[in-house]
């Protein structure tokens, strides 16, 4: 059984915020924003679990992004 | 011919109307018209009944569902190990993200939300097919509309 720490899960969950932010764009362009989530949270995977200051600063800047992004007027993504 | 088989659905569809009522909505006293109404083969509304599914979900068939997502999910590269006890990071390789995604599918495959405290503790097949199953509207659901 695999147990998170505090900082994996605000990860985890914003990644599911943003999975289902994607939900909310058209359908022609969702696979866009979702190959856009991935590759924005895959970028820092080698980040080490201790390195909290840095992940904590991410996932402000995600979260930031998420927020912009979700503008009903942002229709299209491009990596 | 068309028009009269056209006419005699209709009508049959029109006298089979009563049977649909629950018995409450039945009047009290039977006039001999409505009874004889109710002398109407079970094959006659057997069409109008098709749109009622069976009760909830089987268990084969949400692990069936849950199996092909994973199936066609990109990052399970080893379909082999692929069962119905498969871990989702031992057996195929799929570390947090790509957990996190597979549950997400679930949700859209199932139609409902799973709350981020549940979701984080499905890792395996076994254990998405039990919440699935544990949900009101699946299995142990009690059907509302039957008659």
């Amino acid at each position: 059984m695999v147990r998170y720490t505090g900082l994996q899960k605000d990860v985890l969950a914003l990644y599911r915020q943003c999975l289902r932010a994607v939900r909310d764009k058209p359908s022609a362009t969702r696979s866009n924003f979702r190959a856009f989530a991935r590759a924005e949270f895959r970028k820092h995977i080698s980040i080490s679990k201790k390195d909290f200051s840095t992940i904590e600063y991410l996932l402000r800047r995600g979260r930031n992004q998420l927020e912009s992004y979700h503008d009903p007027e942002i229709r299209n993504i491009y990596q | 011919m068309f028009r009269t088989a056209l006419l005699r659905s209709a009508r049959q569809a029109a006298r089979s109307t009563p049977r649909w009522q629950t018995p409450i909505a039945r009047p009290a006293a039977r006039s001999s018209l409505l009874q004889s109404k109710q002398i109407i083969p079970a094959a006659y509304f057997q069409a109008v009944r098709c749109y009622s599914a069976s009760a909830g979900l089987s268990k084969d068939e949400v692990q069936g569902r849950i199996m092909d997502l994973l199936k066609n999910f990109d990052k399970v590269t080893d379909a082999s190990k692929l069962n119905a006890e498969s871990h989702f990071h031992n057996d195929l390789g799929l570390d947090s993200l790509d957990t996190v995604e597979v549950v997400m599918a679930i949700e859209e495959e199932f139609s409902l939300e799973i709350p981020d405290k549940q979701a984080d503790a499905i890792h395996s097949v076994k254990q998405a097919v039990d919440y699935i199953l544990s949900q009101p509207d699946g299995k142990g659901a009690i059907p509302i509309l039957r008659h």
